[in-house]
């Protein structure tokens, strides 16, 4: 069942003629996992803010068609309480620190009070949130001393703790070391198990590869292609229009014009690509193989 | 350090009175203090009120060690200033065609005992009071949440910056950039240290906003706090009672000035 629905939806940030979203089509279905590729500037972002409220409650800005989620629709809601429905986590930790608290426990609650749940109920919750993303033990600590790895799964956390409906990710490791980056997938990819609906806009396509259900493209504000990972990330459209895909996939679509690439569907990652190449040695004889 | 706080945990029962209790206990300590002008009030108050809170919290040495370091050249030039500036009064001795005067040592010794409870009285307070449980409770008491979240973040984000400067110093040596020298060379190296920095806290103003957003700050329902923060009738009246005793002794002080 369809809890995301973008129907038709065009926008325009305020003061500027072109539009950067150009009438989107979309449906994320409940506990899929759906990676948004694009290169810069094609409005990963923008889409993003859309779904979770920002455009057009917080930037303003000409909408038109509508955005669903389970049922209610985003321009005729407010911003805080649309959060409640889609919670949104984005590129820099360090700027989704609140600055108002001075422990890791209370920085995760400060949603939970901003909402009036009850103290109980808040310290319950944040404990849960805390366990779910492997965090419990940084409690105490100041969020300040925390490493980017560590201050994105707080992020992460004191969003999830508000139980949003879906969850919508900017980014989240591009300003991450690769220890960050696998520490922040590992807890996605633990959500998108658990069966929380996942909308992330990606640069790592090896990643969205492995764990994504669907992968949406879009360029210059439009969704070019939308499938599954497999398809999309080798596509030649994309490959034409200047995405940054995986080398393995150039590689190969390389290899396949000279012949050393068999297989029908071109790799994404290494183990793809260790697995389909075809060695064709070059021989002197020409027995080849 | 994380933050620009001098909060200094301990378990006493000055840092587990109730945030609001304390502040109006310090307001009411600066208030009532100034209504006396008695040359050793100042020292009254420090010596018999301020002190013995201090040692209550369990901060005495601490509390002095931030006095003097804060204190002593403000003391010191008061009395520099006071005696040697004094115009028509009685000589102490001759240097020369200057000489301090008596009227202004007094002078000095009344103003530096008004300084002296005044810092106390001020660090104390931020010695036991922790900034974000003091604006929870300023909230419940009618201040805007939004600016008590300005000021509570704010605490904890200048260091940070600061931080960051030195990163961008850093950087900026590396290229070459010439900070130290004469003042020229000086205010040169200046634009590229301070530009990275201002146009990237500027970027950062949105993302901030928008990262609160996320998660409800602006909403209307009634707020709760992860913090108890504890209260209690008698602390109520106590608060009551030294607003009304502050009161009573700034409005005894101007009856007794007009009737003089
Ligand atoms: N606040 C704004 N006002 C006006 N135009 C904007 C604003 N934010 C973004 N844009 C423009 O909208 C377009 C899409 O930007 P967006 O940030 O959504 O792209 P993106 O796909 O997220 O890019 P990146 O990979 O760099 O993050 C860009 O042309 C950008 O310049
Ligand atoms: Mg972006």
């Amino acid at each position: 069942m369809a809890i995301v629905e973008l129907k038709n939806v065009t926008y325009k940030y305020p003061l500027t003629d072109t539009p950067v979203l150009k009438n989107i089509n979309a449906q994320v279905n409940e506990g899929e996992f759906v990676a948004v590729i694009g290169p810069n500037g094609a409005g990963k972002s923008t889409l993003c803010y859309t779904v979770a409220g920002f455009v057009p409650h917080f930037f303003k800005g000409e909408i038109t068609g509508a955005v669903e989620v389970a049922g209610s629709e985003s321009s005729k809601s407010n911003l805080h309480e649309w959060v409640l429905n889609v919670g949104l986590a984005f590129q820099n930790p360090f700027n989704q620190i609140s600055g108002a608290k001075y422990t890791v426990f209370e920085e995760i609650a400060f949603g939970l009070e901003n909402i009036g749940v009850p103290r109980e109920e808040m310290i319950q919750r944040v404990n849960d949130a805390m366990k779910l993303t492997g965090i419990s033990e940084l409690a105490d600590r100041s969020p300040y001393s925390l490493s980017g790895g560590q201050q994105q799964r707080v992020a992460l956390t004191s969003i999830l703790v508000m139980r949003p409906k879906v969850l919508v990710l900017d980014e989240p490791t591009s300003q991450m070391d690769p220890i960050g980056t696998r520490e922040v997938f590992g807890v996605i990819r633990a959500l998108a198990e658990k069966g929380m609906t996942v909308i992330l806009a990606e640069h790592k396509v090896e990643w969205i590869a492995n764990f994504a259900d669907r992968v949406v493209a879009l360029h210059e504000g439009e969704i070019i292609a939308d499938g599954k990972p497999s398809d999309v990330l080798t596509s030649d459209l994309l490959a034409e229009k200047g995405f940054g895909l995986s080398r393995y996939t150039s590689v190969a679509r390389k290899a396949k014009a000279m012949g050393m690439w068999q297989k029908e569907r071109l790799p994404v990652t290494l183990d793809e690509a260790v697995e389909g190449f075809t060695l064709t040695l070059p021989s002197p004889k020409g027995r080849g193989e | 350090m994380n933050s620009l706080s001098i909060y200094v945990a301990r378990e006493s029962g000055l840092h587990k009175l109730n945030p609001l209790t304390k502040f109006v206990l310090s307001l009411c300590i600066l208030l009532g203090g100034l209504a006396f002008s008695n040359a050793l009030a100042g020292y009254v108050i420090l010596f018999a009120i301020v002190t013995p809170l201090a040692m209550f919290g369990g901060v005495t040495k601490r509390m002095y060690q931030l006095v003097f370091n804060i204190s002593w050249p403000l003391i010191l030039s008061v009395f520099l200033i006071q005696s040697f500036f004094w115009g028509a009064g009685t000589p102490l001795f001759e240097i020369g065609p200057v000489s301090p005067k008596l009227e202004g040592v007094l002078f000095a010794f009344k103003s530096s005992g008004r300084i002296l409870y005044v810092m106390a009285n001020f660090i104390l307070f931020s010695l036991t009071t922790r900034p974000d449980t003091l604006m929870i409770s300023l909230k419940q008491a009618g201040l805007p949440g939004g600016l008590a979240y300005i000021i509570v973040s704010t605490l904890q984000l200048i260091p940070q910056y600061a931080a960051k400067a030195n990163i961008i110093l850093d950087a900026q040596r590396s290229r070459g950039l010439e900070t130290q020298g004469n003042i020229v060379t000086r205010a040169r190296a200046l634009l590229p240290l301070v530009l990275p920095l201002v146009i990237s806290s500027l970027l950062e103003v949105e993302e901030r906003a928008i990262a609160i957003e996320a998660r409800a700050f602006n909403s209307n329902r009634v707020e709760t706090s992860i913090l108890e923060i504890p209260d209690s009738q008698s602390q109520k009246t106590a608060r009551a009672g030294m607003i009304i005793i502050t009161i009573l002794l700034i409005a005894g002080r101007f009856l007794w000035q007009l009737s003089s």
